[in-house]
């Protein structure tokens, strides 16, 4: 059979608003998914019983609920209670609050991982917790937090495909919209795949360039610089 | 809107059935991951380099596309490119169960690390065949230490499996998209779908947290 790849290139234009569409709702989602997950993450390992327990719930229901799921209660559910929204801005709060269930895990085996040692030192200065979660135990979380964050990172990237399914026109409504004109499929899905790729390994390579910056960076040394 | 689920629950069959399905679908494509996962494994740790390359680079792709494009790839792409017809059911099978063999040979070689030299070296002495030293040996005791890990892969699973209502299966995201269409009752279906979703995943990822505490246990 022969591969028709001219056809995708004349429907360019629909392509790349789908790569714009599909790195805007990442790049919100990801940054509100880290502020979600820092401020679960503390209420999770609070000690009151009050703070920790709506964490559990928060976590344990975005865990064991399908993204898909919860996009299509948003987009269809809401409106009858007189919340319409677009769906792009339902992707972005899907997105986040998923993503953010799953960065406060991470950056909780972040905690768990920084040497108790250090918990009572700083409360053995007498340090505020205030204070001493901002600028003792935060820090030395980058170790521990960034490669498990990349990773979810990467899925959330992933998952916004599941946004095509409301109508978003992101990459793989892009395709969708594609293979209806000119029904190449092979091309197209094959197009697409290797865009995901390309997305997901560039921000791969530039978050492990940060890293290699982070680790050669000496703990006590930003500390200092903040 | 009052929630009625009154009304919902006598219709709410086919929810059930979906539900069955899905866990149906999610034991055989993690069945299938299983496959592929040693697979890749055996040919990861293989002499030629060709072989570890491949597991290199289908690696990243999987880990680099979404789980919804792969599916839509194996539905659209496979039949034209290779002119074998495989209906939705086992083109969905085939992408999660994939898909998931890229995440279960991450697991393994986690396992694999954690095998003592001494085994390898015992098992060479002992003068068994290199299948053997693998079949015999090896892999009852990477697939013994990482059960818990498997059986969270498994929740993996049935989360990927919502997808494959794009591709016309009949599962339980499906099975309450007609219900709802049926209806117009979307807000009682879908929390009554997420119900059923959590409660399936729930209990297995808890199963799987006690099997990981057992084995500590017996660990120490």
């Amino acid at each position: 059979m022969t591969f028709d790849f001219g056809a995708i290139w004349e429907n360019r234009d629909i392509l790349i608003e789908g790569i714009f569409n599909t790195l805007l709702i990442s790049f919100i989602a990801i940054p509100i998914g880290i502020f979600i997950g820092v401020v679960v993450c503390l209420l999770r390992i609070s000690k009151r019983r009050v703070l920790r327990w709506p964490a559990i719930v928060y976590i344990e229901l975005m865990r064991n609920i399908p993204l898909l799921i919860l996009i299509f209660m948003m987009f269809y559910a809401l409106p009858f209670y007189g919340i319409r929204l677009s769906g792009l801005t339902t992707g972005f709060i899907c997105l986040s609050i998923y993503g953010g269930a799953y960065f406060a895990e991470v950056f909780r085996g972040g905690v768990e991982a920084v040497s108790k040692g250090q918990f009572d030192a700083a409360k053995a200065l007498g340090l505020k917790y205030g204070f001493y979660m901002r600028r003792v135990i935060f820090p030395q979380l980058y170790t521990y937090v960034f490669p498990p964050g990349t990773n979810i990172a990467l899925t959330m990237i992933k998952e916004s495909s599941l946004l095509s399914m409301i109508t978003v026109a992101e990459l793989t409504y892009a395709a969708h919209d594609i293979n209806g004109r000119t029904f190449t499929p092979v091309e197209t899905f094959a197009t697409i795949a290797v865009i995901y790729w390309v997305i997901c390994t560039l921000f791969l390579k530039l978050t492990q360039m940060l890293q290699s910056h982070v680790d050669t960076d000496d703990i006590s040394n930003s500390m200092a610089l903040r | 809107m009052d929630l009625q689920f009154i009304e919902i629950i006598p219709k709410a069959g086919p929810l059930f059935w979906g539900a069955l399905y899905t866990i149906f679908v999610g034991v055989i494509a993690c069945g299938v991951g299983i496959l592929v996962g040693t697979g890749l494994l055996l040919m990861r740790n293989s002499r030629f380099w060709l072989l570890r390359t491949f597991v290199r680079i289908y690696g990243s792709f999987i880990r680099g596309t979404p789980a919804l494009v792969q599916i839509l790839v194996f539905y659209y792409a496979l039949a034209p490119l290779t002119g074998i017809n495989i209906g939705p059911f086992t083109a969905g099978i085939m992408a999660v169960g994939f898909n998931s063999g890229a995440y279960v040979a991450e697991i393994l070689r986690g396992g694999l690390s954690r095998i003592p030299k001494g085994q390898w070296e015992a098992a060479e002495a002992l003068g068994l065949p290199k299948h053997k030293v693998w079949f015999k040996v090896i892999l009852p005791q990477v697939f013994n230490s990482v059960i818990p890990l498997l059986v969270n892969e498994f929740t993996m699973v049935i989360k990927i499996t919502p997808l494959l209502s794009t591709i016309t299966l009949v599962e339980l995201t499906r099975a309450s998209q007609m219900l709802y269409n049926e209806t117009f009752r979307p807000v009682e279906v879908l929390l009554l779908a997420a119900f059923i979703y959590f409660v399936i995943c729930f209990s297995i990822s808890q199963f799987g947290e006690y099997l990981q505490r057992r084995s500590q246990k017996f660990r120490l």
